[in-house]
């Protein structure tokens, strides 16, 4: 099972999720990383679940159209949008370093 | 004689039941998993999905309303889904309209009730009667567990082939995409307030019966589809044919 590894508001939150998770939907169903886990529509639209990944991110799949409409350049200094990411390995990201404007 | 299931039993016989009894495919799904429609068809589900779907919030706003006050997180729930629904993000009615126009028709004929099958008013009428008229338990049971919940597994596997068979693009198949995220949170809050408040043996089985009969009226839905719109020029011989070749997972979408 993926550990995740969070960071936020000078904190450090880990715990074990299935494969194949979405730390929005695990969020929203009230489970870890909730309820220290930013997040907002769900959808790609909003940018609230903006993460810096520190590690692990050659695990995860390529951003897709949603992430680079709403990121750009972003991705290039290693945000991603949790919203859209099904983790099936280990991973940590903080969101305690918002992307510049 | 029955007796009052634990989480795990209740769980696994709620899944069981919106799985349904029914081992008839329905057809159209099996034209849609195969590539085998074209825009014209898909433009004429749309217009029936969305007096499915849109109404929505109209529905839960009916349980809403009937749900007792001791059940807060039950009510803040059903308000919070309202809420994605509507004005979240991007109205969900809104991206099934942007895939109605790239399927050729047009957001007045989508709105407009005339362009539903009599069967697509009566799966409306029954989604109306359950939220005005169920325990809100078995009501959260029938609507979010049996009939939201089945979504995301269902267009998880739909988007690709939406892309990929069909030639739809990123933009056009949103509505698919985004109740991957956003149903599944639904359907998962919605099986947590069922399993804590269907405390009763007559609950817990009334909430079995509604998701039976969810799956009965998904299935009728879309057989109904099949029939209204397709049936004369897909006949059935030649879906029996490619739905020996079609993955069985497949071969059950859109059968929510």
């Amino acid at each position: 099972m993926p550990t995740v590894v969070l960071h936020r508001n000078g904190q450090t939150y880990s715990d074990e999720v299935k494969e194949n998770t979405n730390l929005v939907v695990r969020a929203g169903i009230r489970q870890f990383p909730y309820p220290n886990f930013l997040y907002g529509c769900g959808m790609g639209k909003c940018g609230k679940c903006t993460s810096l990944i520190i590690k692990g991110g050659e695990h995860l799949p390529a951003p897709n159209w949603k992430e680079k409409k709403q990121l750009g350049a972003k991705i290039d200094l290693g945000y991603r949008l949790a919203c859209q990411l099904w983790l099936t390995h280990d991973v940590e990201l903080s969101q305690d370093n918002p992307p510049p404007p | 004689m029955t007796k009052l299931m634990n989480h795990v039993e209740f769980r696994t016989a709620l899944e069981d039941a919106i799985k349904g009894k029914s081992a008839n495919k329905a057809p159209f799904s099996i034209a849609w998993a195969s590539g085998k429609l074209s825009r014209a068809h898909l433009a004429r589900w749309a217009e029936n999905h969305y007096h499915y779907v849109g109404p929505f919030a109209d529905y839960l706003g009916y349980i809403y309303a009937r749900m007792p006050h001791r059940y807060l997180e039950a009510k803040d729930f059903l308000l919070s889904n309202m809420y994605e629904e509507e004005i979240g993000g991007d109205r969900h009615t809104d991206l099934l309209i942007r895939f109605a126009k790239a399927c050729g028709t047009t957001a007045e004929r989508v709105k407009d009730p005339e362009n539903m099958s009599a069967t697509t008013r009566g799966l409306q009428s029954w989604c109306y009667a359950v939220a005005m008229r169920e325990d809100p338990i078995v009501a959260v049971a029938g609507l979010v567990v049996g009939l939201e919940s089945q979504v995301p597994s269902i267009y998880r596997r739909q988007t690709p082939t939406l892309r990929e068979k069909y030639g739809f693009t990123d933009e056009e198949v949103e509505f698919f995409d985004l109740h991957i995220v956003s149903d599944e949170i639904h359907g998962e809050r919605g099986y947590q307030i069922v399993l804590a408040h269907a405390d009763t043996v007559e609950l817990q089985q009334r909430c079995l019966k509604i998701c039976e009969i969810g799956a009965q009226m998904r299935l009728l839905y879309t057989t109904a589809l099949y029939h209204d719109y397709v049936a004369n020029e897909i006949p059935l011989a030649e879906l029996s044919l490619i739905e020996k070749s079609v993955p069985q997972a497949e071969s059950q979408l859109l059968q929510a």
